[in-house]
Order: C-alpha cells, then sequence, then structure tokens
C-alpha cells in the first residue's frame, strides 16, 4: 500500500500500524511522554483535529490540553505566551500572517534545536515554505532557512460554483474570469440570484479576496521580496487590470452592498442559495454540506480559482502554524515534538480527513478518500496546489494590508478610480518600506 | 411614583414610552427567536421555520461545550468583584465627598480615575498579564476579580459620589447632634439614601464584569475562561455560529438576572433596616 | 472594641475609607498608565526574544502627523461620540422619568429595559450584522412588507456611520436609562409634594423641579457614556471595519491596527495618548459649554 511505503521510508523510526477499520493504517510510536498544552482556535476544522487528538491520547497514553480560543483573541494570547519566563502552551497556531513577528522576534524554537535528527515527511505540505525561516534573508524560505514549525491547516482559495444551475443554463464549469463573467450574465438574477460574490470588506477581507485576481494577471505587490528587492510594482498595468475586472465583477454582479461584504455575509449568500458563484476558502465547504446551515446541499461544487485567459489561476495561501515557543522547558519541547511526529503520519492526516479537517499531505488528498462523494473538493484542492503562493511574507505585512484593504476599497466603492488607488498605495506603501530602511522605489504612475 | 400621570400626557407618555420599549425590546427578542433556528433559517430571516431545541442542547450539554463551568466562573468573577467595587467604590467616594472639591489630592484622584478609564483596555491587558504572570496569578480567578473592581472602580466612585452630595447637610448634622460617630453616620444616614445609587452602580458593575472579554480572554485558559470569551468562540475565523451564539447569549442572561434581583434585594433591605429616613 | 480605638476608629474614618481603593487605583493603574508616556515617544522591538527601546520622538509625531486616516478617524470619532450620547441621554432621560412615573411595574421595566447591556458585544455585533443585511435582514423586510425599496445601511458611506451610532444607542441607552432611574427614584419627596400641591403641571414639573435637581447625575452620565463611546470598538469592528472607505473609521479602529494588528507599540501608544487628550479636550469643552449656560 502506498501510503504505508511513503511514510515509513520518510520516518525511518519505529512505525506502529494501529488496525483500525477502514485502513491499515500507519502511526509513529512516540512513546511517554509528559502532557503539552495546545491553543487553537475555534474553526470550521477544529472538529475534525479534535478527533484526531482524541485518538492521539487513546494511542499513545499521552495528554493533550486544548485551549479553544476566540479567531479575535488568538494573536493577542499567542503573543502573550512568548513573553514572560515560561508559555502556558506547548504549540501555538499561529496564522501565516503573524508568523514573521514571532520568527524575527526569536522567541520560538527551531525543531533542530529540540531534535537534530527531526525532518518534515516528503510528503508534507509546506505551502511555499511559510514554516522555514532564513535569519539572514529575512525570508520564509527552507534555502537556507530552519524549521520553525509546520501546517495543521491549509487555507486557500477556490471557486465555488452551482454545479446544477451552470448546467441547466448549458453552460460549462468556471475556468477563467471570463466564464465567471459569462455564467454571471446568463444564468444570475439580481436580486434573486448573484451572479458572483467574494469579499469586499475593508482591510483583510477585501485584500486577501483581490490577491487571486492580482496574482493571476502576472503582478505583484513588491518586486522580488526574497532578494531583498522592494521596488513597489503595485501601480502596474497587470494590477490595473485584475482591479478592473475585481472592481467589474463585483459591480455587475454582487448585492449593493459588496462594499463591506464579510466572509459571513458572502457564506450566507452562498447557503442559502442567492449566489451562482462565489470566491472563498475550501474551510468554508464543510457549512454548504450541512442540513441545518444550508439550502444547497449536494449541489455546490468546487473549482480552482479562475485564471485571466492564458494565464495561470492565482491561488493565495492563508494557512496556519503549530510552533514551539522558547520558554518552555526541554521536556516539553520534546513532547511537542513528539506530538507533532505522530501528527504529520498518514494515519493521523487519514483521521483528520474523515473527521472533517483538511489534511496537510500529498498523499491524503491522491488517497482512496479523493473518489468519494463528501470529499469532491479534493481535487479542486490539490490541483489548485501547484499554484498556490504566499504573499506579504515581510515584516511591513501588516501595514501594506492596511494601505491596500483602504485603497482597493474605496476602488470598489467608487470613491478612487482604480488608477488613482493603486498609484496612491503604490506611494503609501514605498513610504512605508523606506521607513524601514528597505531598498525600494516605484513604478511610474498609472493614468488616473 | 414620582408624580402621577393624567389624560393627555399619559396617553402620550406611555406610546412614547411603549415605542422606545419597542426598539430596546425588539431586537432582544429578535435575538432569541434565533435561538430557536437552524442556521439555515436564520440565513434567510425567516418567520415560518421549524423551532429547535438543539442549539440550547448544544451549548449546555454537547461534550464540547464548557459552557456550564464558564457560567459559573462568570458568576464567581461578576459577584465578588461587583461587592468588592461596591465597598470599596462606595468607601472611597465617601471619603472624597467629606473632602470634597477643596483638596488637592481629592481632585487629583478623581482625575486620576477619568484618565484611567479612558485608557484604551488594548494597553492595558499587556502590562496586566505580565504582572500577574510574575505573581503566579495568571489564569486564576482572582487576577480577574482584581482587574474587574479596577475597572469598575471609577464608574463606582462617581456615581456615589453624586448620590452623597445630593444629601441635605442638615441631615448628616443632625445626626452627629444625636451623637451618632463619623461611622454611625456613614452608616445609618448616608447610606440608606444613596441606595438607589448602590444598585444602580452595583448593577454597571456586574453587568460590565459579566461581558467584559479583552482581560479575560488574556488573563485566563480554558477551565478558567468566563462566559463571554465561551461565546466569542462561536465567532470563527470563516464562519460565524449564529445560532449557537444567540442560545448562549440567552442562556447567560438567565443566572445574571437571577443574581442581580437577588443582590439588589439584599443591598436593600440590608441597608434601609434600622435607618434614620 | 475598647472605646479608645473605636473612637479612633471613628475619628479617622474618612482618612482610611480611601485607602482600599487608592491601594487598588496604585496597584494596577498606576504602572500602566505611567509606562504609556515614555512608550509614546519610543520605537520598540523584540530581538531574540529581547525588547528594545529606543527614544525616536520625532519618529513617532511624523508618522502622527502623516497617518492617512488619521483626520477621518476623528471627525468620524467626534460625529459618533456627539450623536450617539445625545440621542442616548434623551432616550434614557425620558425612559427614566417615565419608568418612574408608572405606578406599577417599575422593577420589572427596568429588568426590561437593562436586557441590551446584558448580551455580549461579540453578539450584538454578529446579530445586528444580520438585522441590517440587505437581502435578508429584519429592516429591509420590514421595508419590503410596506413597500419601500431596501435600504443599504452599512454598504453605503451616507448611511453607515449613522447605522453604527443606531447599534450604540440601542446598546448603551440603558446604562443612561439605569443612572437617571436611580437619581429620579430618590428625588425628595417633598419637593415634589410641594410642586403638585403649587398646581405646577407635567411638563413644568419635570422642567422646574427634576431636570435641575438631576443635573449631577445627568453629568456622570454623560461623562461616562463620551468616554465609553471614545472607546468603542467591538461592534464597529464586526458590523463595517471601518469601511466602506474610511466612513465608518474610529479612533479606536484605527488604533487597534496600529498597536495590535500591526504590532507598533511606540506609535500604537502615541495614538493611545492622542485619544486620552482628544477625550480631555472634549470633557473640558462641554464643561465650559455647560458652565458659561
Amino acid at each position: 500500500m502506498k501510503i504505508r511505503s511513503l511514510a515509513a521510508a520518510a520516518f525511518g523510526t519505529a512505525v506502529a500500524f494501529a488496525a483500525t477499520a477502514q485502513a491499515q493504517a500507519p502511526f509513529a510510536d512516540v512513546g511517554r511522554q509528559p502532557p503539552i498544552s495546545i491553543l487553537i482556535n475555534s474553526s470550521p476544522w477544529f472538529a475534525g483535529f479534535e478527533k484526531t487528538v482524541e485518538l492521539y491520547e487513546k494511542q499513545t497514553g499521552n495528554k493533550v490540553a486544548l485551549d479553544v480560543t476566540p479567531f479575535g483573541g488568538m494573536l493577542e494570547k499567542a503573543r502573550n505566551a512568548v513573553r514572560g519566563a515560561n508559555s502556558p502552551y506547548d504549540i501555538l497556531n499561529i496564522d501565516t500572517q503573524w508568523t514573521i513577528e514571532f520568527y524575527e522576534g526569536g522567541t520560538l524554537t527551531p525543531f533542530d534545536e529540540i531534535d537534530p535528527a527531526f525532518a518534515l515527511p516528503r510528503e508534507v505540505l509546506t505551502y511555499q515554505d511559510s514554516n522555514y525561516w532564513n535569519a539572514a534573508k529575512r525570508w520564509r524560505t527552507r534555502d537556507g532557512g530552519k524549521l520553525m514549525g509546520y501546517s495543521p491547516n491549509g487555507n486557500i482559495h477556490v471557486l465555488y460554483y452551482r454545479g446544477d444551475l451552470v448546467k441547466a443554463a448549458g453552460l460549462q464549469p468556471p475556468k477563467t474570469w471570463d466564464d465567471v463573467a459569462a455564467i454571471c450574465e446568463k444564468a444570475g438574477k439580481p436580486p434573486e440570484m448573484y451572479g458572483f460574490v467574494t469579499r469586499g470588506e475593508r482591510g483583510n477581507g477585501i485584500r486577501f479576496d483581490w490577491m487571486p485576481f492580482m496574482i493571476g494577471a502576472g503582478a505583484d505587490i513588491v518586486k522580488a521580496p526574497a532578494d531583498g528587492d522592494y521596488t513597489v510594482t503595485i501601480n502596474s498595468p497587470a494590477a490595473k487590470t485584475a482591479l478592473d475586472r475585481y472592481v467589474g465583477l463585483m459591480k455587475r454582479c454582487a448585492p449593493p452592498n459588496h462594499g463591506v461584504l464579510g466572509q459571513g455575509d458572502l457564506i450566507q449568500l452562498l447557503s442559502t442559495g442567492k449566489a451562482l458563484q462565489g470566491m472563498a476558502v475550501i474551510a468554508a465547504w464543510p457549512s454548504f454540506e450541512d442540513r441545518t446551515k444550508s439550502a444547497v446541499v449536494g449541489k455546490m461544487d468546487a473549482a480552482p480559482v479562475p485564471s485571466f485567459p492564458g494565464g495561470k489561476p492565482g491561488v493565495v495561501i492563508g494557512n496556519w502554524h503549530f510552533v514551539v515557543p522558547k520558554n518552555l522547558p526541554a521536556e516539553k519541547k520534546k513532547a511537542a515534538l513528539a506530538f507533532s511526529r505522530w501528527f504529520l503520519t498518514a494515519g493521523a492526516q487519514r483521521e483528520y480527513a474523515l473527521g472533517g479537517g483538511i489534511p496537510v499531505r500529498s498523499d491524503t488528498f491522491s488517497s482512496d478518500l479523493a473518489t468519494r462523494p463528501e470529499f469532491r473538493w479534493m481535487k479542486a484542492y490539490g490541483d489548485s496546489q501547484p499554484f498556490a503562493r504566499q504573499e506579504l511574507g515581510f515584516a511591513e505585512g501588516a501595514q501594506v494590508e492596511q494601505v491596500l484593504g483602504l485603497r482597493l476599497n474605496q476602488a470598489l466603492i467608487g470613491e478612487l478610480s482604480t488608477g488613482k488607488a493603486l498609484n496612491m498605495a503604490a506611494a503609501e506603501i514605498e513610504e512605508l518600506l523606506k521607513r524601514n530602511g528597505r531598498r525600494t522605489g516605484r513604478l511610474a504612475n498609472l493614468p488616473e | 411614583m414620582i408624580v402621577p400621570l393624567h389624560g393627555h400626557a399619559a396617553t402620550i407618555g406611555y406610546c412614547a414610552l411603549a415605542l422606545s420599549a419597542l426598539f430596546i425590546v425588539g431586537p432582544t427578542a429578535w435575538i432569541f427567536l434565533n435561538s430557536i433556528k437552524y442556521q439555515i433559517a436564520i440565513y434567510t430571516g425567516a418567520w415560518v421555520f421549524e423551532p429547535t431545541l438543539q442549539n440550547y442542547v448544544d451549548v449546555l450539554f454537547s461534550r464540547r461545550s464548557d459552557l456550564i463551568s464558564n457560567l459559573a466562573n462568570s458568576l464567581v468573577v461578576a459577584a465578588i468583584s461587583t461587592v468588592l467595587a461596591l465597598a470599596i467604590g462606595t468607601l472611597g467616594a465617601y471619603s472624597l465627598h467629606r473632602w470634597h472639591r477643596r483638596k488637592l489630592l481629592a481632585r487629583l484622584l478623581l482625575g486620576w480615575t477619568l484618565v484611567f478609564h479612558m485608557i484604551p483596555t488594548l494597553t492595558l491587558v499587556g502590562p496586566w498579564y505580565v504582572l500577574f504572570q510574575a505573581l503566579g496569578l495568571y489564569d486564576t480567578l482572582t487576577a480577574l476579580v482584581l482587574t474587574h473592581v479596577a475597572i469598575n472602580l471609577p464608574l463606582t466612585i462617581w456615581i456615589m459620589m453624586t448620590f452623597f452630595d445630593e444629601v441635605p447637610v442638615e441631615l448628616r448634622d443632625a445626626a452627629a447632634i444625636d451623637g451618632c460617630g463619623e461611622f454611625g453616620t456613614f452608616r445609618r444616614i448616608m447610606l440608606p439614601l444613596a441606595v438607589p445609587g448602590l444598585v444602580s452602580a452595583g448593577i454597571l458593575s456586574f453587568v460590565f464584569s459579566w461581558n467584559e472579554f479583552s482581560v479575560a480572554l488574556n488573563l485566563t485558559s480554558r477551565g478558567t475562561a468566563t462566559v463571554p470569551v465561551a461565546i466569542a468562540r462561536f465567532a470563527q475565523q470563516y464562519e460565524i455560529q449564529h445560532a449557537q451564539m444567540a442560545a448562549a447569549s440567552m442562556v447567560a442572561i438567565v443566572p445574571a438576572l437571577l443574581l442581580m434581583a437577588f443582590g439588589q434585594r439584599f443591598v436593600v433591605r440590608g441597608l434601609t433596616t434600622g435607618a434614620v429616613k | 472594641m475598647n472605646r479608645g480605638l473605636a473612637e479612633r476608629f471613628d475619628g479617622t474614618f474618612r482618612h482610611w475609607s480611601l485607602w482600599p481603593c487608592l491601594g487598588v487605583l496604585v496597584a494596577l493603574s498606576v504602572y500602566p498608565v505611567l509606562q504609556l508616556v515614555p512608550m509614546a515617544f519610543s520605537t520598540l522591538e523584540i530581538v531574540g526574544g529581547q525588547q528594545t527601546w529606543s527614544f525616536t520622538p520625532r519618529r513617532n509625531l511624523e508618522l502622527l502627523l502623516g497617518d492617512a486616516v488619521l483626520r477621518d478617524s476623528i471627525s468620524n470619532t467626534l460625529v459618533f461620540v456627539v450623536v450617539s450620547v445625545a440621542f442616548e441621554m434623551v432616550l434614557g432621560l425620558f425612559c427614566a422619568i417615565f419608568i418612574a412615573c408608572m405606578p406599577r411595574w417599575r422593577g420589572t421595566a427596568r429588568t426590561i429595559m437593562i436586557l441590551p447591556i446584558l448580551l455580549p458585544p461579540v453578539a450584538i455585533g454578529s446579530m445586528w450584522k444580520l438585522m441590517y443585511n440587505y437581502d435578508f435582514g429584519l429592516f429591509n423586510q420590514m421595508l419590503r412588507a410596506v413597500g419601500i425599496a431596501p435600504a443599504n445601511f452599512l454598504g453605503s458611506v451616507d448611511w453607515s456611520l449613522m447605522a453604527v451610532v443606531a447599534v450604540d444607542v440601542w446598546h448603551w441607552t440603558p446604562l443612561v436609562f439605569l443612572i437617571l432611574f436611580a437619581a429620579v427614584e430618590s428625588l425628595p419627596q417633598d419637593v415634589l409634594e410641594a410642586a403638585r400641591i403649587d398646581g405646577a403641571s407635567m411638563w413644568q414639573t419635570i422642567r422646574l423641579v427634576i431636570l435641575p435637581l438631576l443635573g449631577p447625575a445627568l453629568a456622570v452620565a454623560a461623562l461616562f457614556r463620551a468616554i465609553a463611546a471614545f472607546k468603542a470598538f467591538d461592534q464597529v469592528y464586526l458590523l463595517t471595519s471601518g469601511g466602506p472607505g474610511t466612513s465608518t473609521e474610529l479612533i479606536s479602529l484605527h488604533l487597534n491596527r496600529v498597536f495590535f494588528e500591526q504590532n507598533q507599540l511606540g506609535y500604537g501608544a502615541m495614538l493611545s495618548l492622542t485619544v486620552i487628550c482628544m477625550i480631555a479636550a472634549s470633557l473640558s469643552a462641554g464643561r465650559f459649554a455647560a458652565a458659561k449656560r
């Protein structure tokens, strides 16, 4: 069996085979360990994670306490944990946007300091290496970087669409933004049926949901941050194409309150059957398949994010990271690593997927699970992986997001022209990068 | 009853009152309605729906929910911090009332309570976390009680000051002539006359502590978490569980109301017996 | 207790009764408040697990002056505070007087009135967002039912600020009501009696007797509501995140972004101080205006 051989090869450690009913899934034997405590957020994938942790406790007899924290309180609690003499948590879950602060601050333990022999199994998705940190380059990369953690959850955007309605209208599943627009025109009937929705809310919402347009059009925020070239390129003609397309679709297809459309509104529109197509994170999938929450059970399909004609899909990653704080006793760090070793086995990941989580091993997506109807999202997820990109992977990320979050929103609601919004954003981003001593500059202004 | 209402004034007044009450009560009733709906019926804003108690069962008894222990934590923290804030605040207000605005210290202290009240909570939680971790009080209800007392002190002091200031000086002097000492005057004259203020300040302290989120979040973990922290968990990154959130909010109102009613009766009875009216 | 001790206790009562209060305030408020001042003029960085402070007053001031959204956030905040506190005071006072005039059910009425402040802010924000929803919300359902086109409450720059003000008014009128209700209930009965014997009408009694006597309570309610309104955060954050555009950007939201999301502790502290100065200035202005009248 493929799963087994790969896992065994990857670890080279003692691999226990638990005889579960479904499959002879391999798990790691990690021995007796002191109890650990994990800071984790409430989320649609938490139930799956909790079930997996229960299996770990049952198999190994080791205890894991989960402090389930509201999403809005995670960053604060994680920051607190790494201050002071002793962290109350042995594993922290941090969002991709917060990683730079924790990596640069030196408040985490690189995994090789806990166990020099530890290596991630090959199958584990690293989401563009956001779990490695190269301190000299100030960049997240395995090239010269240290392993700082791994993802318990990797969210990417997909395009949700009503398979039933698209088919009934005699149309093909959408592949490009032109397809999306065509489906919106032909099968959309606002206000009964909105043709396309995605977030337009100021701040993280619009910034994150515009990224697929931006990446797909071949634009970027800064030139080559990995090499230290922070020339601002957000006011490029390609970026304007992306913004024009986004604003055009939202104005034409989305409800009139598109300027404040947030995650909750988006899910509300999609699950009530008020929206034909919508771009949202894969984590939203379970909502559409639950009869108490959705009027479209079995009718929703997922496809990779659309591309511009002749281009590639612009998939943007929003993944979480399990990391180990520095201010912990050695045996706690070892216990945290032991749990991690077990959690990343093919067997544990399979349980995680079955419990409703989104697994982080490539072999889980190519396993027999992917062929089951309830996992029909797995294909879109797997197909998207080669294009998945991290954005804003530098210390000024949160500030850049604030600038973009405002200017893009102003373009969306018509307060600024798209060209002017991008020019203003470029000037402001250049200014804040300059203040931080980055090598920067910016492109010539777009026509306003 | 302060002024009896008659005729047109009464009709107009009560109509306006009913409108204001509708404005206040309507949304609350709507939230209650959501607590007996499935999420999909909440999304569509349906008026005809299949009612369910599932949300209540979920938040109260599901294996993953700690709501009952969260409620217990909240009750302990809110009750103790309210009693302490009232006691400390009333004593302080009395002292400041007697010194009144003559002394610089009294003025400075009153000003300081306002400045403290103006500080964004965001800037307080960091230093408090460090302080309580150093004292070994992180993740205890004691830490939460202490911070809530501090946060509630300014409003309590100011409310009680206005009530003490309203007591006619003649009453106080009469008590002194009757041989009541300073403490006797405070206990028998000032406190009973300030009971309505005490009740309001008590309710406000209690309610504040009951709903306080940021400090509770940062000083507690799973075992010591309070109700607002638990309810905020329903607001996830990618999904808000409105149905469970509404049910948990409704559940949380009940003990708060009961305890406030009980506490109020206790304050009114305890302080007005033996009072010189 | 022997007599001497009792007398000493009694004689110094007005002094020692302040100590517990002083103790709590010194222990929990002095350090955080005073730390804010040096922080506001520094840049804080965490390197190698250690926090380093460097004194950069000019940089922080430049950040403050060059802040693109600060001006909008200040003017929005002022509008938000003035409008919401004004509505809360009027509504709260009105309900306090009329409920106090009710022959019975006063206790029940008070309990019903305070329901909104018993709900956690996160629930209030999430539920009002549903009520304001363009397609399914309660308000647009009502508008459609009477044949009016649905309104874009949160999504239009003209209405969004008033929409978030309405939530604040709904949430906090009960606080004003509670303080004023207590004050109305403890009004001296003989004065009201005298007004009645003099044949004063109800409106005369309210205008000439009750309102002047309520002065201090009105001042305290307005003071504390104004301070809290300057700090209002949760609901606006959940409803609009400050958008669309900058139409609901409050200084508290801006502070949250800078201090918390971007972890710019120095400039964040500078913004906090700005908030405090703004509140103090507005309060003095209010007091000056009240004194002049």
